[in-house]
Order: C-alpha cells, then structure tokens, then sequence
C-alpha cells in the first residue's frame, strides 16, 4: 500500500520525519519497501512560486486560435498576464498558477517569462499531472472558488510529497490503513494519534432498507446505507490527488469516497447504483452451481456454491468482497446509491479470489481478516463525504449482524515479557506500549484486544510480541547458556562428507539435479497427482536421468574432463506409507567403463570396503559393460543414452557404507618384509580375472597375502581366444621371513590350482 | 715415479699438497691419490720398511695430511661438477605440469557445510529430516491456520491430500521434538519444495538451513546473538545485522534477520536496493503452540528457530545474478568455487 504522509499526518501529529518514521515502522512493525518523493521539488524557496489564482480576464488569443490569453490574480495587486491552451475554465475560475522561477517535476530548467505567440505570459496555469497530483492533461485543475488568490498552492493541495510503499505481514489488516499505521506511528515515535473527525449526516426522508444474509457464517455483518439525490461527477482535486498519491484512479466522487474511506479505516466499501437493485434489495447468499456473474472488469465469471455473492434476490450484483457487478456499477446517470459497509470472512475470500484468480484492494484486505467493528465507522465517513461531495442526502441505514465478537481479555505477567525477551521492560513501559497500540490494561494486568487486533492476538505470547517489536532494536545478542553440549556429525553424515570428498579427489565435480523427472524406469514411482509440468511429474527412484541430463549440457557447452557425482535422495515407494527416501551417490564420467570402475573402486577402498563387482545386464548399459555390486551398479551407458563412452554408477549409501569396519585392527606387514613373485598365466578369454586371483589366493594362503592382476595380454604369441594375465603375489607371515625355498612351494601350488581350475598355461 | 728409501718426507708432502690442489677434476685428484696414497705409493713403501718409531710416525703424519688435503679437494671438485650439471638441469618453473584433476563441491554443499559446521561448534546436531512429508508435520504441528495460502495446491506440491513435499525443512522440528525431551540443539539442512516457475530468483526445489534450539531460558536475546554470528561467518566479520519483525505461523514473536551490505557497507547499491541491508531470512521464538504439539511444557522451555534459504546466502556471496546456474551443472559455474 501507497501511504502519503501528509494524508497520514492528518491522524498523527509527530515531528519524526519520512525516513525516521519508516526506520521505526520497518523494525518494529512491517515492511517499507521505499520512501518516494512525488510532486514539486521542495529545494530552496521552488515552493514559493507556487500560488492560487483567480482568472480575471480570459480571452482567445490574438494570435492563435488554440490558446487563452488570461489575467490572474495571484495575490499581487495586479493581475498577471498568461498564456494557456487549455478551455475547461472562464473568467472566475479558481486555479493553480507556477510563477516564473519554479522548477517543475520533469523540467531541466526553471520556468521563465516569455512570448507565446506574441503576448507575454508571465506564469503557467497548471494542469494535475504537471506537478504530480495526477495523470489528467485534459484541462486545467479547477480549485474550491472559496481559496483566497494567492494562498501558497502547497497550502490546500500536496504539490510536494512524500509516500510510504509498505507491504504488512498477513497478519496486521489493521495496518493496510491510515488509521492503523497512524497508531503504529503514534506509538514507536512518540506521536499523537488525531482521531477522524467526521459528523454522520441526518436522515431526513427515511426509506426502508431491505437487507438478508442467507451466509452470516461467511457475512457476519452487511450494514448497507441509502443516498439519494445523488449527483456523480468528477472529484475535488484534494481528493483526486490523495488517491493519486496512493496509487489509485480517480474515477467519480462517489467511487473515489469508497476507496478513500477503504484507505482511511482499511475495510472496503462498495457502492451499487441503487436504481439497478430489483426492489432495491440486498441479499447475500452462496453461489448456486453454474451461476454467472459479470464483474465491473466486463469480465463474465462462473461461481459455484464456494462462493459468495451479493444479490438483490433476483440476480448476483457483485462478487461478495472483491468485485462489483457491471449490472450495478455506478455510473453518471446514477442518482440514488446503495452503500455496503460489510464484514467478510478470509478464508472464503481468499479460496474464491484464487480460484478466480482475481485480486482486488478489497479482496486483499478481505482475505487477511478486516475489524467487523470498522465497518460503522467507514459507513459513516463515507456518507458523510458523499453528501458533501456529491450534493447527495443520508435516506437509509440497515446493520444486519448476529452480535459482534467480544474484544478478548489475557492476562500478561510482565516478567514472562523478559524472559521470552531476555531484555527487561519496565512494567511501566509494557503498559504504556500496549495501551498506545489500544490496549486496555487493569491494575492486575488483564489486557483487553482492541476489536481490530481480535483475530490475532489472543494468547499471552500475543501480547509479549506486542512489546518484543516496540523494544527489537534495543534486544541484546546473547548465546544460549548451556548445561550440556552435544554438536557431532552421525556416522551416515560423515560418511556422506567422506564419500563426496573422495570423489572430489578423483576429479568428479558435484552436480544437483531434480528430485522431480519426466519418467522413471520404476513403474510404481511416485507421480504428483498436479505436477508443475510433465518434466517434472515423478519422484525420481534412480539419479541416472538427472547425470546424463547434466553431461549432456556439458558436452554441449564445450566443456572438457567431464566427471560429475551427485549425492541425493531417490524415493521408493511404499505401499500405503510415506516413500522410503534413501541416500544414493551417482556419477557419469567421460572414458567408459574404466573410468566409472576406477572412481568406485577408489571409493571403496576410501571406505576400507572391498570390491566385488560381478558381470550383470541393465538395459541402460552397454550388454558387455555392466556389473553389479551390493550396493548398486556400475557399466558403460549404454550409446543410445548419449555418444561417446560415458563411465556411470549409482550406488544406495546404506548398503554400500553398512559392512564398513567399525574399527581397524593393526597387521604388522612390517616386521618381516614381504616376498614378491610375478607369474603370468594363459588362459580362455572368458575366465574373469577375478576367478584367478580368488583361486590363487585360496591356493596360496596362508603364505599368500595378495594376488593382483597387473597386465593382460593379446596377441600372436598367446593365439586366438586366449589372453595371458599377468599376476603379482606377496607373500608374507607374520612370524618369520619367508626364504626363497618356501617361495617356491607357495609358488607351485598356486600354478597347480590354475592349472586345474582354468586350464591355464604358464607362461616363462 | 720411483723414490730412494731415504727420501725426503718434506718435500713429498709439498709435492704432494701441491698435486692436489692443482688437480682440476674428480678424475685427475683419483690419479693423484693413487700416485701419492695408493699401494705403490713412494709413503707407503717407505712406511713398510720403516723401522724406527719417530720416522714411521712422522711419516704417518705426512699420510694423514696427504689424505686430507685429497679428501677436501675431491669433495670441492665433486661439488663443483654437481653444481656444473644442476645449472644444465633448469626447468621452466611457470610451465603447468598437470596430471591432478580435481573436482568441486557444489556451491550449496559448500556452503551446507560451513553452516553444519558453525552449529556443530556451537554444539548442535546435524538432523537429516524427510523431503516426502505428511500435512500433519509439514502444516498442522507448524499451526499453519486453516486457509493459510501455504496450504493451497497453488502453492505447494501435493503427493495426495495428506502429504507434500516439504515446502519449508522445518517439519524435522517437529520430528524431532516429538522424538526427545529438552535440551534440543539442531540444524536441519536439505531440499525443499515449493511451486514457484523457475525464474532468476526463483526454482520450485531450493535448499533451506532450519537451526532449532530448546531449553530453559531461551530467549529472543539468544536468537539474535546466534544469528549474529552465523551472519558474520558467512558474510564478514565486519557485517552488522539488524533484526525486524516479522509475521509466521510457527514462530511468536518472529523476526527476520538482515545484514548490511557485504557491496556497499550500508552506503546502498543496486543489490541492497539502496536500502544498505540485505535480507537473509526468517527466525523467532518457537510458538507455544508447537510446544502444546510435542508435548513439552511451555512454561518450562522456551526456543528459538530459523529457517533461511541457502541459494540466497549463495547468491548474495558470490554476486551470481541467476540461481538457476545451480542446476546447470556448468563446469565452468562449478570450477570457480
């Protein structure tokens, strides 16, 4: 909301100046998103050339048909000559003058004296949008005949202002208004508050007015007045450039009094051109389903038995707190007028607006929860402001309400104040905080709400946030005193740590990819029943869609060394119960299956882990490139996927990290040094190398402490279908130094066994 | 070179002294060893037939010399050609060697890590808490009112009508308190969901940091003295913060924390909208309400919490203009954290 501080000053008399006052407000109360300077610049003595004129003589020009030539009288003796183009004002007419010398907003310079055509002209009679009081150009302003000719302009129009854009948490309505920030402002910089002076018109021809409310559940309160003789035109300016000022069009007297009333108290008015309602009649009831009803946007609206609706029994006339219906609209042939000062409940408002997608001023005041106390009040300052703006008379009133909520009394112990705080507050200052904010509080410190505060407050925790926001920038910064201090990392936290870590050391950068795919090779996985988009419809059970996605981007972005890894969550269903969410680590790296076993192997040995990959098939691996673990698998992707050679894995953190050591028992490998032999075997393409090593080291133990493949060989020399492996042995014990001899038989029995097993060949 | 027995041992010594010194590489003072020390050596003849005490020790003296001197000239010529082959042996000390590929952790789990660690330091636990979550943590035990427009399908995404996806991590609060008593220390940092179209600042997944702490005697005081100084840890020590008030349904009284500018320091720019304070989250004291939930005793604990969004924190750093840039995997985003 637009706040012009002149407009609010009106309700709190305060010295604090714009930017004081919105420091205060945006500590202690809700957010100002900027302080704006509108209108004239108020620099040096700019505003004194601004006056109010009295047009003495207005004459076509002598030498252009488009322009007047005018004397004014602003206040001088004299009259002044001056030219303007405008013809929506004669001899009489009371206006605003710029004397030669002002700078006007979007002007490089200030005015000067100069001939137009001719004739001299000595100022400028000035039109709304030339001194930011409005948008019109279409004429001249016209001001009150009743202004004295020379009265500083700045006197009865803000030619010069300041404005508040501030944005209340949703749950302060009370502060989409005039009057509520006024108090705020009365409260945190020791102001004021100026109560609405207002008198409520007499009825003197009293007409019945028929209201019913069929949903006093969602209406608690319709209270409905009658104005007649009612004549729409345009605004006086002081008013067209308040709403100007905060942001709204003016639009007819009568329509300008509701939203200035709305800004006032912050509950919505609306008013219906009387004439329209059948019988002059006001009934509000739920909506039947395949009802229409055509808002003043000209917009036709289908509403079903969700939402609310003002009728006049025959027929809807407006959508019940966020949008008149064009059938009732007032309009310049409007004389008698049906206004609605009603209460409405949020959470109705709020579905309905969403569900139509149709916000208003009213149905965000609505939606948040408006005082039903206000309603009166606002009703009365808009009678008030229609008659004596609209020449209109005061003919009816009805209140229709099944009682009005009693304001809520808490008690408060102010030492609790302190200790939620953990700053003291003088009981005496919790006092005068409360009763500023309107506040009643007894000797025994029962509080009781004030009706706009109802909704909100109503516990004791209420009302220290009451006094916590008042005080927030004088709360010191403390740490929590503490008995006992616990801070660690679980076992699962820090292995995650570790498991990133060491792929991060083999070269493999993080990626994030979405938790939400397209499809998912799990026929069971969870689809959102209303997902955002198609791409993003299923709870994902594997990370290998989001990697490849991530690659792919890479190999389009030139990258070069692409490895990435991503450790999150995948969510396998369960029948009936929440997904279980399980940890996986992911990763797809440039150079095929080799590149893939390298980083899981390193991995797995990081975690003190052996590895036993076994040869598998998945449909997403290249058939001759897949194995599987026991905690997920590892391959080739298959090409279709995504060219070139694409090492990938995924594997489920709780079954890979489960058989990791709890603690590691010392070996001495030390003492007596290991014996090593190198032997090489020629064996069938098929026999995995693997299957050579388990042998040899069930055949060497308990003297062979370590096989390992280190070379394979093709070629000539081994012939077709056959490949020699290449085999290192370490043979150690721990009570003595092996001797060559003892090398030998180890040796022999391990060549037997693969000699047996496999059919092998020594080669050498 | 062939000696009388009764050579002169003086004049062998100069000589001898002399060969060395001139000798000009490793190989000519070997050649000098062996004239004057080896076997054939006029010293050591003349030592084995030597047969008084004073000339045979006399003698020695002059080996002992000999040795010395041969010794120190052959370390120096030794040096020197060690020196000599070094100065062959330059490198170009500015030309990469390569050979270590290092990968990156993502920006977020970085700076996850560096929040789990101040509050492990403060002695919190870090809470792993679920992402598929009941209305009942995720609402409800949070006294989100009926209607609050977190609770509509425009804003949040639904599995079916009693579960989400979490929209904020605060429902492990929730789950946690109903699983211990006081005192309560944790952080929860993790994916949240929300449905907002992916745009510069927003992304329908995004990562919140929620810190929890319960006990006897917390106070707002205690809040904003932890923020503090998670503030200065993430932005600077020289940062100053500012607490204001704030609406939430799980929080009373609430507040959210802003930070002076880490660009402008509070002089205003375009990234603190000339406002000198940069917003950073929300945080208060936790509602009794939530206390009534898990059964604690609201007179007896009070608590704080927060919650904050990690992109933000991300974003503010390190001056990215895009938060989508997080789920591009770039290479060329990733390697420069």
């Amino acid at each position: 909301m637009r706040v012009p501080l002149s407009w609010l000053r009106e309700y709190v008399r305060v010295d604090a100046t714009a930017a004081e006052i919105a420091r205060r407000l945006v500590v202690s109360s809700l957010e100002v998103d900027r302080v704006i300077d509108v209108g004239v610049a108020d620099a040096g003595d700019n505003l004194s050339f601004l006056r109010v004129g009295k047009v003495v003589v207005a004459d076509k020009h002598p030498n252009a048909d488009k322009l007047q030539l005018c004397q004014v009288d602003v206040g001088e003796g004299e009259p002044r000559q001056i030219v303007c183009g405008a013809w929506n004002f004669g001899v009489g007419a009371t206006v605003a003058v710029g004397l030669p010398g002002v700078l006007l907003p979007g002007f490089a310079a200030p005015l000067d004296e100069r001939p137009l055509r001719g004739e001299l002209s000595r100022g400028m009679i000035l039109a709304e949008d030339e001194i930011g009081l409005g948008t019109d150009h279409a004429g001249i302003m016209l001001l009150s005949d009743s202004i004295e000719p020379g009265t500083p302009l700045a006197d009865v129009l803000p030619v010069r202002e300041q404005v508040l854009d501030v944005t209340p948490t949703m749950n302060r309505a009370d502060l989409l208004s005039m009057v509520g920030l006024a108090r705020e402002v009365a409260t945190l910089c020791d102001g004021e508050l100026i109560p609405v002076a207002v008198v409520d018109p007499p009825i003197l021809h009293p007409q019945w007015v028929e209201v019913t409310v069929e949903s006093p559940e969602a209406c608690p309160r319709y209270l409905a007045r009658v104005l007649s003789n009612v004549t729409v035109g345009p605004s006086p300016m002081w008013l067209r450039a308040r709403l100007h000022a905060a942001g709204m069009r003016s639009i007819s007297n009568v329509v300008d009094v509701t939203n200035y009333v709305m800004h006032v108290y912050g509950s919505p008015l609306h008013a219906f051109d009387r004439a329209a309602l059948a019988g002059g009649r006001i009934a509000v009831r739920h909506a039947r389903a395949g009802e229409e009803v055509q808002t003043l946007d000209g917009t036709l609206r289908r509403v079903d038995e969700r939402d609310l609706l003002i009728t006049d029994g025959e027929r809807p006339v407006a959508l019940a707190a966020i949008m008149g219906g064009a059938n009732s609209e007032v309009s310049d042939t409007t004389t008698e007028v049906l206004l609605e000062a009603a209460n409405f409940e949020p959470i109705g408002i709020l579905k309905t607006s969403e569900r139509l997608g149709l916000r208003t001023e009213g149905s965000n005041r609505w939606e948040k929860g408006v005082d039903p106390y206000l309603a009166e009040p606002a009703a009365v300052l808009a009678s008030r402001l229609i008659v004596d703006l609209a020449g209109a008379e005061l003919s009816g009133s009805a209140d229709v309400h099944g009682g009005l909520p009693d304001r809520p009394v808490i008690s408060l112990r102010p030492e609790r104040t302190d200790r939620i705080v953990g700053l003291e507050v003088a009981p005496a200052e919790q006092r005068e905080i409360l009763e500023r904010l309107g506040f009643d509080v007894t000797d025994g410190w029962d509080v009781t709400v004030p009706t706009w505060r109802a909704r909100d407050v109503t516990r004791e925790i209420d009302l220290v946030e009451e006094v916590a926001r008042v005080v927030l920038d004088r709360v010191p910064h403390t740490m929590p005193l503490r008995r006992s201090v616990a801070g660690h990392l679980t076992r699962d936290q820090r292995l995650r740590r570790l498991v990133e870590d060491v792929l991060v050391g083999a070269g493999f950068s993080e990626a994030y990819t979405w938790s939400l795919v397209a499809s998912d090779p799990d026929p069971n996985a969870i689809r959102l029943p209303d997902p955002m988009s198609g791409d993003q419809a299923i709870l994902r059970t594997t990370l290998l869609d989001g990697l490849i996605a991530a690659a792919s981007e890479n190999v389009d972005a030139g990258n070069d060394g692409i490895a990435l890894f991503e450790l999150a969550r995948v969510y396998l269903p369960v029948d009936g119960k929440l997904p279980e969410e399980r940890w996986r680590v992911g990763g797809i790296v440039a150079g095929g299956f080799a590149a893939a076993r390298g980083a899981v192997e390193v991995l797995h040995d990081a975690l003190h882990l052996d590895f036993r990959p076994v040869r598998t098939t998945l449909p997403f691996l290249h058939p001759g490139k897949a194995a599987a673990t026991d905690a997920g698998w590892l391959g080739e992707l298959h090409p279709a996927l995504l060219d070139g050679a694409w090492g990938v894995f995924e594997l489920d953190l709780v079954e890979l990290t489960a058989p990791i050591p709890e603690r590691i028992l010392y070996d001495d490998v030390i003492t007596f040094p290991p014996l090593r032999q190198d032997i090489a075997v020629v064996v069938a393409e098929e026999v995995e190398a693997a299957a050579l090593v388990d042998a040899a080291i069930e055949a060497g133990a308990p003297e062979l402490r370590e096989a390992r493949v280190f070379d394979v060989y093709r070629g000539d020399q081994v012939g077709e279908g056959h490949k020699s492996v290449a085999i290192h042995l370490s043979l150690q014990v721990p009570d003595r130094t092996l001797s060559d001899e003892d090398a030998t038989v180890v040796r022999e029995r391990v060549v037997a066994a693969l000699v047996e097993r496999f059919d092998a060949d020594l080669r050498g | 070179m062939v000696r009388s027995p009764g050579m002169d041992a003086e004049a062998l010594e100069r000589e001898g002294l002399a060969a060395a010194a001139a000798a000009s590489s490793t190989d000519a003072i070997e050649g000098v060893r062996v004239e004057y020390l080896g076997r054939k050596s006029a010293i050591k003849q003349a030592l084995r037939e030597v047969r008084d005490r004073e000339t045979g020790m006399a003698l020695n003296a002059v080996r002992q010399r000999l040795e010395e001197a041969i010794d120190g000239r052959e370390a120096e010529l030794a040096r020197a050609d060690l020196d000599a082959r070094l100065t062959t042996e330059r490198v170009d000390v500015t030309l990469p060697a390569g050979g270590y590929e290092r990968g990156r952790l993502h920006l977020i789990t970085q700076i996850r890590r560096e929040v789990e660690d101040v509050f492990l330091g403060l002695g919190y636990r870090a809470v792993d808490g679920r992402e598929v979550e009941q209305t009942r943590y995720n609402f409800d035990a949070l006294n989100f009112p009926p209607g609050h427009p977190a609770r509509s399908p425009l804003a949040t995404l639904f599995v079916n009508d009693d579960t989400v996806l979490r929209t904020e991590t605060s429902p492990s609060q929730i789950r946690t308190m109903e699983a211990q008593q006081p005192p309560v220390y944790i952080v929860s940092l993790g994916r949240t969901y929300r449905r907002d179209t992916p745009d510069a600042t927003h992304s329908p997944i995004f990562h919140q940091v929620e810190g929890l702490a319960v006990d006897e005697g917390i106070t707002l005081a205690d809040l904003t003295g932890t923020l503090d100084f998670l503030l200065k840890k993430l932005f600077g020590e020289e940062r100053r913060t500012e607490f204001r008030t704030h609406y939430f349904p799980f929080t009373e009284p609430s507040i959210e924390a802003y930070v002076s500018c880490h660009i402008c320091d509070g002089a205003g720019c375009p990234v603190c909208r000339h406002s000198g304070w940069i917003e950073v989250g929300g945080a208060g004291m936790v509602d009794p309400k939530l206390f009534e939930f898990v059964g604690y005793d609201p007179e007896r604990y009070s608590g704080f919490a927060f919650g904050w969004g990690l992109e933000r924190i991300a974003m503010l750093r390190h001056e990215f203009p895009d938060l989508r840039e997080l789920w591009r995997n770039d290479l060329r985003f990733s390697r420069q954290f």
